[in-house]
């Protein structure tokens, strides 16, 4: 029996796991954008955020537009390839499961 | 981890994702208004030319449509994430107004914005080579379809009357401006109305 692969626990937390699916499909994104789409609490956001950068799964840059502070956020290389494993694995997982 | 992992979580990841990702990439920016403006920039400089401004007409009113075009986008914008084909789309339309302004600035100075079935064979070729690109690159039909009435009347122009070749570039800029644009307007609405996946 093969072994089965293990999830990538930064990944896996699911607001985690949307934010860099979000960011998976756009060049870069506001906060108050992934905020809107998530729908989840500034606090929450920005500490997710922090742990995807950490991991070095984000990127983040701070700029200002007329005066206004904007965080912008990017999926780095690591990230996408963080995520296209753990899609890999959660296919693993689920084999025959994923059509039923 | 995957011990305590149930086949349903994991089935709600693969799901989420798929979710996320479509949710990225939706379109939410409308561009169906800018069709809508040009037509009727068009329809107001083809009547400033029948008024006997003829050098004068098409640059300018190209350049005030640019600019409000600008400013709206702009303003629309928000904070809107750019992708990867939103820029690919907009640089076909930002290189067609910069070359019909370009063109019809240095015809008209030029003297040389004498011939109309040239004018608008040149006019209608270079809108369905844009509307063209725009639709290969989104898969969209409707669009497509606007692209082969700029191409027919890009041809007709060319073996037909002075009052021909005016019809058909006056229906051309309502079916493919004002009619689709109208369209994109109620589409992007439409799709507006769905609400977000939440995470």
């Amino acid at each position: 029996m093969p072994d089965l692969p293990e999830l990538d626990p930064v990944v896996h937390g699911r607001l985690r796991l949307a934010l860099l699916s979000l960011l998976s499909g756009v060049e870069e994104a506001e906060f108050t954008w992934l905020r809107a789409k998530t729908e989840a609490t500034d606090g929450n956001l920005g500490a997710q955020l922090l742990k995807l950068e950490e991991a070095g799964y984000v990127a983040v840059k701070k700029k200002f537009v007329l005066r206004k502070p904007q965080t912008l956020y990017r999926i780095t290389e690591r990230g996408r390839q963080a995520l296209t494993e753990y899609v890999q694995a959660l296919k693993q997982l689920l084999g025959p499961a994923i059509d039923s | 981890m995957q011990g305590h992992t149930t086949e349903q979580e994991l089935k709600d990841r693969l799901s989420l994702i798929e979710s996320m990702i479509a949710e990225g990439r939706r379109n939410t920016e409308s561009w169906g208004w800018t069709f809508v403006l040009w037509g009727v920039v068009y329809y107001l400089a083809i009547a400033w030319s029948a008024w006997g401004h003829r050098v004068w007409a098409w640059p300018v009113t190209i350049l005030i449509a640019v600019i409000v075009t600008v400013v709206v986008a702009s303003l629309k914008a928000g904070n809107h994430p750019e992708t990867t084909l939103g820029r690919a789309i907009g640089s076909i339309w930002i290189a067609l107004g910069i070359s019909m302004f370009l063109l019809f600035l240095a015809l008209g100075l030029s003297g040389r914005l004498t011939d109309q079935h040239l004018f608008v064979a040149v006019m209608s070729a270079i809108l369905g080579m844009a509307n063209g690109a725009s639709a290969l690159i989104l898969r969209w039909k409707v669009q497509f379809a606007c692209a082969v009435v700029w191409w027919v009347a890009a041809v007709i122009t060319c073996f037909g009357t002075d009052a021909q070749s005016t019809i058909v570039f006056l229906v051309a800029i309502f079916l493919c401006q004002i009619v689709f644009g109208i369209y994109g307007v109620i589409a992007e609405a439409q799709e507006r109305k769905r609400r977000p996946i939440h995470a």
